[in-house]
């Protein structure tokens, strides 16, 4: 209570400091008086008597200063102080001030674009109650190595039943519905999830119930609950929505409930889901297909719940060795599920964006390193007056956060509208989850300060003058030019550019393999032809198309109508068109080959087509022929087969001609004759070496059947998307058409993620590179004109001017040459870490890191040829009178 | 005098201060000054000048109040004197320090036998 009293005396007296040093020096003045009337009449001449007063008094200055130190707040003072000292210096040298607060915005800004990236898909709590007691239960797969694999309904239930761990556990499965619009048949999000699903969420709906337990099982009629926005578009948000029905998937369903605005259970770039409905039961222990969701009970931890599941799992597999001798479970934080691809992503560009800053904190330090032989005389004029090094570092620390806040105010400016632009670009380019929330918050703001503070204390405390000058007191008895109080400096300068150098070739080095990657992939032939090709998925209502027969139909006239549409050349449908990461695998025997020993069938992808496949997508047959539609449903099977597939299974020999196995939907074998082979395809991404594949025929029974679309056109592509559309519309009102696209932009869509990657790195590298070369050019710069009078010396003894230019230019590059071999060590761990992230990028990454060494090296030397040319026009008459 | 600590030192000279007050109603730096140099005998070597800061603290905490006026000789000077708060605070600290010394006492007391 009397200290805060005191306090905000104290603080208030800053505000009249000049009455109360008035009122301080009338006090003194009468104390003095009063002494010296004493002393007079103890019988002290007048002189002596002040003399004796002043002496007892202990000096009216000292007496001040300490009067002062207690009247008003010392450190605010100081503070206040210092800031109007550091503006007036920032000030005075503008140049100076322009690069470091630049350099450092460039810095704090990059990593507040960043950070507002990481903050929106990884560190924002999820729209759940208590959301970090939420865990995704991934099946795991030992055996094949899957760590993040779907579960079986049984297996749900058993681990449902059997753990004590969870409150509550529920499963669902994200799938596309095809409902009737206000205008068309179209294709929307749609969550299966069993009763339960939204107490485990823990958000009912708003209006109405969630699913009741009975009707997860088989044989319950059928109730949907929707998202809000469905309830406004298919309903027109009306309140007696309860009890109405809706048609989706061909079947009737009754809404139950409507759930609230913004719930949304996948957080994909795109709209919320708009139905959801009750997943039934299903028997089957091998069909692998929902994500389980469990809310942890209050007080237990996650490990506790994974051994739970652990135990669980053992004993499934021993009860039911055919179907889970390798199934294990593994919980996951909610959070980390839903970021998943792009966790690692948004860490690794993290990690680059603390490389650059570290790298503009090294060319600040360097910069107040240049000053401070300058500033030497000042600060050892202060500490002779009495400043303690406390004090000057002080003095210091506050130049240097003032630079680094105002480097972080224009950090945060250059952030906000670049993180909206790479937010905007990476969720054009692939699936990052809640990307769209990209903003400043307080967060942001949060992450900004504390760098920015970081930052400051970092190169104004660390690189300090104070700490690099040496003994103070050394520089006021040297002369400035020739002293030696600043070879530690340079020492220190030297130290600091080789960092920096190392820094950015280790930058370099992930931006080249990255662009070096993308590179490959582009270069890397697709294996057909895909310009003027457009494609689309076809989604035929499975009731109506249930009979084989209706289905062929349906895919005939398809095919013979989109190839006569005007500008069409041919079209053909397929199950899983290439570079878009689906396909399916299938086992099958060679007929006339005994098993392979391992007593398990060979395996290949397959493809559905129909007859005339490859000759619009411009496929290569290499050997035999493709489908025609003579192949019909009663013809003999007739399949192709991928180059790699004929090598790989008959080794050798013309597999034209030859049989294979494969099981129908009844298990029972049905041959099939090989008639052709085709060139290869990377079905699986440009990245991904071809697998065996074998091309199965639409109009043959098969085991899926062919919905993509591709169209060959003679003009542009995309002219035809409308006319297709109307087409398919026109055939069967009920198929909904999706993904128009033109196999080019399937192309680029495939490619886009490594060309974010390549483009954003590649950026930062670029930053990394030039913050780099201002640092060698500032340090070699620096000792041309701290070695000027040397150099007039040799020059007037007959130096050669190029011996002077090599004399700099060695200097510059040997701290060049040394960060660049640090660098290259420190690469050698960012290509281990690209080799895991990347698999399938094989090239060899010595030549890559020895074009960006080379690169480094070069723009090295152009930054050390400029002060080494001026070195080498010194006058020496100039120099020699310098000092 | 110079083995007692600066904030000891603070603390006994603020008690003084008071208790001069309280003795002598009204009085000026100086005269405060005087009374604790004679007080104390020679303990009070130190200058004069400290006593200020000392005075501005009590002043700040609101023990003191300070208010022109002149002094007995005709000489204008800044007299001190003791609020409420003040007298308070110097009776508490007195019946503190008469605790702490008497236990002090007893501690140091010769031992009797037991």
């Amino acid at each position: 209570m009397r200290s805060l009293r005191a306090a905000l005396v104290r603080f208030a007296s800053l505000f009249d400091r000049a009455r109360l040093d008035r009122e301080l020096a009338a006090e003194l003045e009468s104390h003095l008086a009063l002494h010296v009337d004493d002393n007079l009449r103890a019988g002290m001449t007048a002189a002596e008597a002040r003399r004796q007063a002043l002496l007892k008094l202990g000096g009216v200055a000292q007496v001040t200063e300490r009067y002062r130190a207690r009247r008003g707040l010392p450190w605010l003072e100081n503070l206040i102080r210092d800031l109007g000292f550091g503006l007036r210096m920032l000030r005075r040298h503008p140049g100076f001030t322009a690069v470091a607060v630049l350099t450092l915005a460039l810095g704090i800004g990059a990593n507040t674009a960043i950070f507002s990236l990481v903050n929106a898909v990884l560190l924002r709590p999820l729209p759940f109650p208590d959301p970090d007691r939420l865990v995704l239960v991934w099946a795991t797969d030992t055996k094949a190595g899957r760590m993040e694999d779907v579960a079986s309904y049984p297996d749900f239930a058993d681990w449902k039943a059997g753990s004590r761990s969870f409150a509550q556990m529920a499963a669902f499965t994200l799938r596309g519905m095809t409902i009737d619009g206000p205008e068309e048949t179209e294709r929307v999000r749609a969550v299966q999830a069993t009763p339960g699903f939204f107490e485990t969420l823990g958000v009912l709906p708003a209006q109405g119930r969630p699913f009741r337990p009975d009707e997860g099982e088989p044989g319950a009629g059928r109730v949907a609950v929707l998202g809000h926005a469905a309830w406004k578009r298919l309903f027109g948000g009306r309140p007696d929505v309860l009890g109405r029905t809706l048609r989706a998937n061909e079947e009737i369903y009754t809404v139950i409930g409507v759930m609230p605005p913004g719930f949304r259970v996948s957080f994909s770039p795109g709209p919320a889901e708009q139905i959801y409905v009750p997943l039934l039961r299903d028997p089957n222990r091998n069909h692998g297909f929902l994500r389980v969701l469990g809310r942890l009970r209050p007080r237990v931890a996650r490990p506790a719940a994974q051994a739970e599941l652990d135990r669980l799992t053992a004993a499934l597999a021993q009860e039911y060795p055919d179907s889970n001798a390798s199934t294990g479970a593994r919980a996951v934080p909610l959070g980390e599920a839903v970021a998943g691809r792009a966790r690692t992503a948004l860490l690794i560009l993290l990690g680059v964006v603390t490389l650059v800053l570290l790298i503009a904190c090294t060319n600040v330090a360097s910069l107040f390193l240049a000053r401070s032989v300058a500033r030497q005389k000042e600060l050892a004029l202060r500490a002779a007056l009495g400043a303690g090094r406390g004090r000057l570092l002080q003095q210091m620390i506050t130049e240097s956060l003032l630079l680094a806040g105002a480097g972080g105010a224009l950090g945060l400016l250059l952030a906000h509208p670049a993180a909206a632009l790479l937010a905007r670009r990476l969720a054009q380019s692939f699936d990052v989850p809640r990307i769209e929330s990209t903003g400043t918050d307080g967060g942001v703001l949060a992450f900004t300060l504390l760098v920015s503070l970081a930052t400051g204390l970092l190169f104004g405390s660390v690189f300090s003058p104070v700490h690099a000058s040496g003994p103070l007191d050394r520089a006021l008895r040297e002369s400035s030019r020739t002293s030696t109080g600043g070879v530690r400096g340079r020492r220190l300068r030297s130290l600091l550019v080789v960092t920096e150098t190392a820094l950015a070739l280790v930058l370099l080095a992930a931006a080249g393999l990255l662009l070096r990657h993308l590179w490959v992939l582009r270069a890397t032939p697709p294996g057909f032809q895909p310009g003027h090709l457009l494609t689309a998925s076809l989604v035929p209502p499975d009731k109506k198309y249930a009979e084989a027969p209706r289905r062929r139909r349906l895919i005939a006239e398809l095919q013979s109508r989109a190839a006569a549409l005007p500008g069409a050349r041919s079209a053909a449908l397929l199950t899983n068109l290439p570079l878009t990461d689906n396909w399916d695998s299938l086992g099958f025997r060679i007929a006339g080959q005994a098993d392979p020993a391992s007593g398990e069938p060979l395996s290949a992808n397959f493809n559905v087509v129909s007859p005339g496949y490859f000759r619009t997508m411009g496929i290569p047959m290499l050997n035999g022929r493709e489908m025609t539609p003579q192949d019909t449903a009663g013809a003999p099977g007739a399949i192709v087969v991928n180059e790699t597939a004929a090598r790989r299974f008959w080794p050798g020999k013309d597999p034209v001609g030859e049989r294979i196995l494969l099981p129908d939907e009844e298990g029972t074998d049905q041959t099939w004759t090989v008639v052709g082979v085709a060139g290869d395809v990377r079905q699986m991404g440009l990245a991904h070496e071809p697998h065996p594949e074998i091309f199965l025929n639409a109009l043959q029974p098969t085991p899926a059947w062919p919905m993509t679309l591709v169209l060959r056109t003679s003009g542009d592509p995309a002219a035809l998307a409308g006319p297709l559309k109307r087409l398919v519309r026109s055939v069967d009102r009920d198929v909904p058409v999706m993904e128009v696209r033109t196999l080019d932009e399937v192309l680029g869509a495939s490619l886009a993620e490594p060309r974010v990657y390549a483009l954003l790195v590649g950026l930062f590298a670029a930053l990394a590179l030039a913050l780099a070369a201002v640092g060698i050019y500032g340090v070699v710069s620096y000792t041309v004109t701290w070695r000027t009078p040397e150099m007039g010396v040799r020059l007037a003894l007959g130096a050669d001017r190029s011996a002077i230019v090599r004399l700099v230019l060695r200097n510059g590059l040997a701290l060049a040459l040394t960060g660049t071999a640090i660098g290259l060590a420190g690469s050698l761990l960012v290509v281990r870490l690209f080799t895991r992230w990347m698999p399938g990028a094989t090239t060899n990454p010595a030549w890559t890191l020895a074009a960006v060494a080379a690169l480094l090296l070069a723009v090295a030397l152009a930054a050390t040829w400029l002060p080494a040319r001026r070195a080498s026009r010194v006058d020496p008459a100039i120099a020699l009178r310098w000092e | 005098m110079k083995e007692i600590k600066a904030d000891v030192w603070q603390g006994t000279l603020a008690l003084m201060v008071l208790k001069t007050l309280d003795t002598l109603g009204p009085l000026h730096g100086y005269g405060i000054a005087r009374r604790i140099e004679q007080t104390s005998g020679d303990l009070l070597e130190v200058n004069y000048g400290t006593l200020y800061p000392a005075l501005l603290k009590l002043e700040q905490e609101g023990f003191i109040a300070a208010e022109w006026g002149v002094s007995e000789n005709n000489r204008k000077a800044k007299f001190y004197k003791l609020t409420r708060a003040g007298r308070k605070q110097l009776d508490k600290a007195a019946r503190d320090w008469e605790r702490t010394t008497a236990i002090i006492a007893r501690f140091f007391a010769p031992e009797e036998a037991s």
